[in-house]
């Protein structure tokens, strides 16, 4: 097993959890943003679940995306809200701050992943193997 | 086409599009099981029967003409049906302020007696600036202002859950305001009870800075808080804004409610809050009311906010 793709299917389950965690925990009631952390759960539970068997290197384009989104919404809920959201520094703790440590795991390994995919390749002249 | 160098042939196609469908699939199955997990949680709370239910329906603006609504009373009905559709009988309504467009005698008969039409043992108001353009909530004191205090601010108890209505629409500049006296009343008047009752606050104006280009906040509501900060779940509920919005400050926790009557535009969308013209048909899905429980135990409030369709 790939430690990247262990470490990234980990950092989404956690993001997952904490998502999960603050839906079941009252954030359903609240409009829209309910429905998206239920959303960003249950999409990160399969994208981990996925990556962790095996699957192709395009779920851990969809796990980064899904996790910069997530870190997006975050800082436009501290910012100027979203859908009329608004909440205030690493509240509610301790999940704010797991989620947006584990989004930020998910993208940097995302990173180190393509970089270093596209750094061995070019020095080898590997074939392309993203449809693979 | 096909000498593309990153092509993609049939079955990897396929094998592609399986994982897609498992990822779909897998994500539909999770969505499901918290929902679902969530729900039953939420039934556990209810099975408890929560210790406390009420409603909050706010800004019925009773005697408003204009073509953002033909018929304030109307829409103001179908808020009290709805309220009495519930499903049991709530513990009480507030209704945050701006019950009346203009404050004329008329418009405060109009909306008492509509709200005698509520099913509760107990409704509970505060004014809104509408409430009192002409004499610094008069009338609406006389009509709904037996047993408050100073200008009409309130408190009291029930459940276990201690209930504040403050009063932050008279003296207005731009934003709400609350006065010395209030404050010494809600400083007063907390100091006794232990740090973990549940506290619930509602005012018309938001005690939080929503938008105070606007004048959507109260300019000492930062003074009021404090005297609120040691305890561990306190609810700010309130009207004015027309518009469902949540906003989380350390322990305490905004809530504001939405209108019966039209809606505004969101904060800072055009030069000022004027009523917003819907589509036909579009009207009742701005409109609504809300409901409100607390079960021992808890931190926070569940709170259900119903459009009026």
């Amino acid at each position: 097993m790939n430690v990247t793709k262990l470490a990234m299917a980990v950092a989404l389950a956690v993001s997952g959890v904490s998502h999960a965690y603050l839906y079941i925990h009252g954030y359903q009631h609240i409009p829209t943003i309910g429905t998206a952390f239920v959303m960003q759960a249950s999409v990160s539970f399969a994208l981990a679940l996925l990556i962790l068997i095996g699957g192709p290197s395009w779920l851990q384009w969809a796990a980064a995306a899904l996790a910069g989104g997530a870190l997006g919404a975050f800082v436009l809920s501290r910012t100027v809200g979203l859908f009329g959201f608004s909440e205030q520094g690493w509240q509610p703790s301790p999940h704010a701050a797991m989620s947006v440590v584990a989004e930020l795991t998910v993208v940097g390994l995302w990173a180190v992943s393509v970089i270093g995919h596209r750094l061995v390749g070019h020095r080898f002249g590997r074939p392309d193997t993203r449809y693979a | 086409m096909t000498d593309a160098p990153h092509a993609m042939n049939r079955r990897q196609l396929i094998r592609h599009g399986a994982w897609f469908g498992a990822a779909v699939g897998l994500a539909v199955v999770g969505g499901e099981v918290i929902s679902h997990v969530a729900g039953t949680a939420d039934a556990a709370r209810i099975q408890g029967r929560p210790t406390l239910r009420f409603a909050q329906v706010s800004d019925s603006h009773i005697g408003f003409l204009g073509k953002a609504n033909s018929n304030v009373a109307s829409s103001f009905g179908q808020a009290i049906d709805r309220i009495n559709n519930l499903g049991y009988t709530p513990d009480f309504v507030i209704h945050t302020g701006d019950l009346t467009h203009l404050a004329t005698p008329g418009q405060f008969d109009q909306v008492k007696q509509m709200m005698t039409g509520l099913r509760t043992p107990h409704v509970f108001t505060v004014p809104g600036e509408h409430d009192s353009i002409d004499d610094g909530g008069q009338k609406y004191r006389s009509a709904f202002g037996a047993g408050t205090r100073g200008a009409g601010w309130y408190s009291f108890d029930i459940a276990g859950v201690h209930v504040i209505a403050l009063v932050n629409t008279l003296n207005l500049k731009k934003l709400g305001h609350l006065g010395v006296d209030q404050l010494e009343f809600v400083a007063k008047d907390v100091a006794p009870l232990p740090s973990d009752t549940p506290i619930i606050v509602f005012s018309h104006i938001p005690l939080f800075a929503m938008y105070p280009d606007w004048g959507w906040g109260t300019d000492d509501a930062a003074q009021a808080l404090s005297y609120l900060r040691r305890f561990s779940s306190v609810t700010c509920l309130n009207g004015h804004v027309h518009q469902l919005f949540s906003k989380t400050e350390g322990n305490v926790t905004f809530h504001s409610g939405t209108t019966t009557a039209y809606p505004l535009p969101p904060p800072g969308d055009g030069p000022a809050p004027k009523p917003v013209t819907l589509p036909a048909g579009k009207l009742h899905d701005a409109l609504g009311i809300r409901e409100v429980s607390y079960t021992r135990g808890h931190t926070t409030l569940a709170l259900k906010d119903k459009a009026l369709q």
